[in-house]
């Protein structure tokens, strides 16, 4: 567990989590985002998921295990997604850590995520940029 | 599609009660989404939308114009500019920069922006993806 972003380095993994993408999780995503898309369905007419529901997934993990504080700010993101996800499916999202440094009063950490599907085909990565007040550290779990 | 096209545009009113769906949804419980006495001592004077919601109104206009090649092979590349706060309307803008044909399918690339109803830019960036020819 993270104590203290410093000693935090690159190429160290920081987070690794499973997750079932069910029609509860999707129904939820689309809720709150209150994206107006119709439903996008494969060939065979299986629903799948939405592409911003598996990059907001790939970074769950990495805000739970960082446990990262009020006041961090979300810089950037980059994502490039190589193939749907249907609906029922489960994931692996691994998170790495590429850079750490501080600048002025904020901690920039950079971080690769890494999502697969079932039969470990890559199905999205991405890169996230984020800005953790400097003298913050992770926030006490209840 | 060609250089210079629109995408449809996507106009969102954010509140709080979306921001704790979000939260919810994503499982990020930043304060600085949800705690309005917390957040009402940050930098903004209130909460703030995540960053990644604001920016699924991007995903929904590429899904929008391209469908399921979108998320078979889009690529987006953003940065996130200014908050978005509880009350303010989005708008989610794209228009095709450049279409590269490459055999039997063309890759497409797109400016893509959100601003707020206060003119402020939230996110810019770049958005691509391949479309059958």
């Amino acid at each position: 567990m993270v104590t203290d972003y410093g000693d935090l380095q690159p190429g160290q993994e920081i987070s690794r989590h499973s997750y079932q993408v069910d029609e509860g999780l999707v129904a939820d995503y689309v809720a709150a985002v209150q994206d107006e898309n119709p439903p996008l369905r494969d060939s065979d007419g299986v629903q799948l998921v939405p592409a911003m529901a598996v990059a907001a997934l790939s970074i769950r993990g990495v805000v739970q295990d960082l446990r990262i504080p009020g006041g961090t700010l979300h810089a950037g993101q980059e994502f490039e997604f190589m193939s749907a996800v249907a609906v029922g499916s489960s994931l692996d999202c691994a998170a790495t850590l590429v850079q750490n440094s501080v600048r002025g009063n904020w901690r920039f950490l950079v971080i690769d995520c890494h999502v697969t599907d079932d039969n470990a085909a890559d199905v999205m990565s991405g890169k996230s940029t984020i800005m953790i007040p400097a003298g913050l550290g992770p926030r006490e779990t209840k | 599609m060609k250089k210079g096209d629109s995408l449809p545009q996507v106009y969102r009113v954010v509140d709080q009660a979306r921001i704790e769906d979000y939260a919810h949804a994503s499982g990020d419980f930043n304060p600085i989404h949800i705690d309005l006495e917390f957040a009402s001592q940050s930098q903004f004077g209130g909460t703030i939308a995540h960053g990644m919601m604001v920016a699924a109104t991007i995903s929904e206009i590429m899904t929008g114009a391209f469908g399921s090649n979108w998320a078979k092979t889009g690529k987006m590349k953003i940065r996130f500019r200014s908050p978005v706060k509880p009350g303010q309307t989005v708008t989610a803008t794209g228009s095709v920069q450049r279409v590269s044909p490459d055999g039997e399918s063309s890759r497409i690339v797109c400016a893509v922006s959100v601003t707020t109803d206060i003119g402020e830019v939230a996110i810019s960036g770049q958005a691509e993806v391949t479309v059958p020819a």
